[in-house]
């Protein structure tokens, strides 16, 4: 996109933007949607799974292992976020976080992994972390009740790709998610991998009409991904501490641009 | 020499005035009026007060320095720093030439084009769907940092940029300093700085990381009836701007704030200027409870009319403080007799002032977060601002004020006709590398 800005005459009062290239397409979205699906049906298995477990440690009083389960956990609800996210009550009670309340971590609505989180960094316990224990598996197994039983809508699908990064944007960036444990680098991951698998299964749509659109966002990309392999650490990621501020400005820059390019992803794809 | 001298003295004409600020008049030799800006002027000063008829008005965009330096201020000012991301000549380039192309159409306006809306649209629409003027200029400067983290650009860094030294009243918010590339917005409503930063934003993303930003204004005066016009108000009550040198001099402006090309800088930096940021807060309960007359010493002006202490009913009147040496009249600690001692050697320290004043909100404490957000340009950041600055440290002022934060940048030079773009010659000195223009 770039390119076209920067091939207009100094003194041309246009922005050269996307629709110059876009052409009104009828694209067979039936394949796509049906893979994500797929995708999203792997992963919330995973998250039942994974939170049972994760559960089962808290409440055998296992610190360090329910600790060490938190971010891997978390990772699968990250990664459908766009989906997850239809069901905005459970999303409120699973993933919401400390400032969504005026009581802050005192309000007795504040539950989820955050409040499992402030609990085993924060108090260093997992004392009186049942009840949330409990209410986050049975949250997670309705999440995935009702994705089974959903028809997911094609807007909201290829939306998610920049929803999610327009989310790594918003609270990745500056380590305020996971602000006890500081394991934000897992999220942000999470959601880099979801957002790139949207526009993996779309993208044979566009690889021919828009090739340098294309170009441009597998190259971002490829950035964060080169980037946050530095931070690898045995089966996860170093602590958001580690980010240095270079790397945390090339991410800022690579995801504020891929959440502006992903946000004509519908437009393209002839979506309303 | 007598009030009612100094009094005719200001009402001299241009080429006086002229002669006189270069010390050359004779009528300069006791005043000490070097480099002292003249009263009656249609031509507009630099912090002159903004007056109703810019609504709709344009700034150029060519020409040999960019706008918003000697522009008179518009009513709303910003300036917002961020992090650069660019790796070689060429992404500098791309960076440069898409700033310059958003510039041009911000300031000089145009309809932006309409999509398809099943796409986000192509502009914010908050000017409405043609974007106007509105005053608007974007001034484009660079930090130490972007020099000093990148070898290929390391040797051009203009002679005196740094990072922004920490003086000894500053407590500064790491959150509000520094950065690669400072943009200034002036313009006539708030609106329009910020539709034009959110602009930038938008379609330069690749690149630029905002690190922070602070929006100011100052009050807007209508002329009075014989023409002239009058310095604004800061948050301290006093008029702010009154002894800036002539913003319409323009060789006295090459003197003051314009790098030319016999100074000793990079070559390519000729026609830019170096740029000083500062945030400071103004405890403004504390100055509101402190008599008029300590007020009055501690900046060295009357409040109301902006005078010197040592006599004149105008802020215009220049002080004379070869005949006040022990300060029984100005003190020697006032703000503007350390600011500006008035000698021929304090000449070379001149600075061009364009600040605006910020409100921000409540502190944690319940007090008013407000305060200047100070912009200097100077042809010498050593000589300039930091020279001053050095001389106000353990200023009385300094109870009641306290810098938070800013950055020191090197203003490019301008673009003189259409098909160049901001910082060509920083790029082109920088190892050309074949472009991808066409
Ligand atoms: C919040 C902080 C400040 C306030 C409230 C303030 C206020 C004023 C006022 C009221 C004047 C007199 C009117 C005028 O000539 O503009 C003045 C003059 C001046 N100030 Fe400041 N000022 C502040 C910070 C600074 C800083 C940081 C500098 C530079 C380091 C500076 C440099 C000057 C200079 C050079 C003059 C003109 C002196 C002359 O030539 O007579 N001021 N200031």
């Amino acid at each position: 996109m770039l390119k076209h800005l920067m091939a207009a005459s100094a003194l041309t009062l246009v922005l050269a933007g996307p629709a110059l290239a876009a052409k009104e397409v009828t694209l067979d979205l039936v394949e796509p949607i049906a893979d994500y699906k797929i995708f999203v049906a792997e992963k919330t298995g995973e998250l039942v799974a994974d939170t049972q477990a994760f559960v089962d440690a808290i409440k055998s009083g296992d610190l360090d292992k329910a600790k060490t389960l938190y971010a891997p956990t978390r990772m699968h609800y990250e990664a459908i976020e766009p989906i997850a996210e239809l069901f905005s009550d459970l999303d409120a009670s699973m993933d919401a976080r400390a400032d969504d309340y005026e009581k802050r971590e005192a309000d007795p609505d504040f539950t989820g992994f955050h409040r499992i989180e402030y609990g085993l960094w924060d108090k260093g316990s997992t004392e009186g972390l049942e009840p949330f224990a409990d209410k986050l598996l049975a949250d997670v197994t309705e999440l995935n009740k009702r994705i089974t039983d959903l028809v997911f809508p094609p807007d909201t699908v290829v939306g998610g790709a920049a929803a999610l990064m327009e989310e790594v944007a918003a609270t990745k960036i500056s380590g305020e998610e996971d602000r006890y444990s500081h394991t934000d680098l897992w999220d942000f991951k999470a959601n880099s991998d979801g957002s790139q698998k949207i526009f993996e299964l779309v993208r044979p749509l566009i690889a021919e009409t828009d090739p340098a659109f294309v170009e441009k966002v597998e190259s971002n990309f490829n950035d964060v991904d080169v980037t946050l392999a530095k931070y690898e650490s045995g089966d996860g990621y170093e602590l958001y501490d580690k980010l240095t501020d270079q790397d945390r400005t090339l991410l800022a820059a690579r995801v504020n641009t891929l959440a502006e390019d992903l946000s004509t992803l519908p437009g393209k794809l002839g979506l309303d | 020499m007598t009030t009612k001298d100094r009094d005719i003295e200001t009402r001299r004409t241009g080429a006086n005035r002229r002669q006189m600020l270069l010390g050359l008049g004779a009528a300069a030799g006791g005043a000490m009026a070097l480099g002292a800006r003249p009263s009656a002027a249609a031509e507009r000063q630099v912090a002159d007060a903004p007056t109703e008829a810019e609504t709709v008005r344009r700034q150029p965009f060519y020409g040999e320095h960019q706008a918003g330096i000697v522009t008179p201020r518009p009513a709303h000012g910003m300036v917002a720093a961020f992090d650069v991301v660019v790796t070689s000549p060429r992404e500098l380039e791309q960076l440069l030439r898409g700033l310059t192309e958003r510039i041009l159409f911000l300031t000089q306006g145009g309809t932006p084009p309409e999509l398809d809306p099943k796409y986000p649209p192509a502009d914010s629409g908050i000017l409405g769907p043609v974007v106007q003027p509105n005053d608007l200029t974007i001034t484009v400067a660079l930090g130490a940092s972007l020099f000093d983290n990148r070898p290929w650009l390391a040797h051009l860094k203009p002679n005196t940029l740094q990072r922004m030294v920490e003086f000894p009243n500053d407590a500064l918010d790491p959150e509000l300093c520094h950065g690669d590339l400072s943009l200034q917005f002036s313009a006539h409503d708030s609106d329009t700085n910020i539709h034009a930063l959110r602009d930038i934003l938008k379609t330069l993303s690749q690149f630029l990381v905002i690190r922070w930003k602070q929006e100011g204004s100052v009050p807007v005066i209508a002329p009075k009836p014989d023409g002239t016009s009058e310095s604004a108000r800061n948050f301290l009550g006093f008029r702010d701007g009154s002894a800036n040198p002539n913003s319409n001099d323009a060789g006295l402006m090459d003197r003051i704030v314009w790098v030319g090309a016999e100074d000793g800088e990079p070559a390519w930096a000729a026609g830019g200027s170096y740029q000083a940021v500062r945030i400071i807060r103004n405890f403004v309960e504390r100055w509101d409870r402190t008599p008029l007359r300590e007020q009055e010493h501690i900046i060295g002006r009357r409040k109301m009319s902006g005078a010197p202490l040592d006599g004149g009913n105008s802020e215009h009147d220049v002080p004379d403080y070869a005949a006040d040496p022990e300060g029984a009249k100005t003190p020697l600690d006032a703000h503007i007799r350390l600011a500006n001692r008035r000698t021929p050697s304090s000449q070379r320290n001149l600075i061009l002032r364009r600040p605006f004043n910020y409100s921000n909100g409540v502190t944690k404490n319940g007090q008013l977060d407000q305060g200047l957000l100070f912009i200097a340009y100077q042809a010498d950041l050593q000589k300039g601002f930091i020279a001053v600055q050095s001389r106000l440290n353990g200023e009385p002022l300094e109870e009641y004020i306290k810098p938070v934060g800013g950055g020191f940048f090197f203003a490019l030079p301008g673009v003189v006709s259409p098909g160049g773009y901001l910082g060509q010659s920083l790029v082109e000195a920088a190892g050309k590398i074949p472009n991808e223009q066409s």
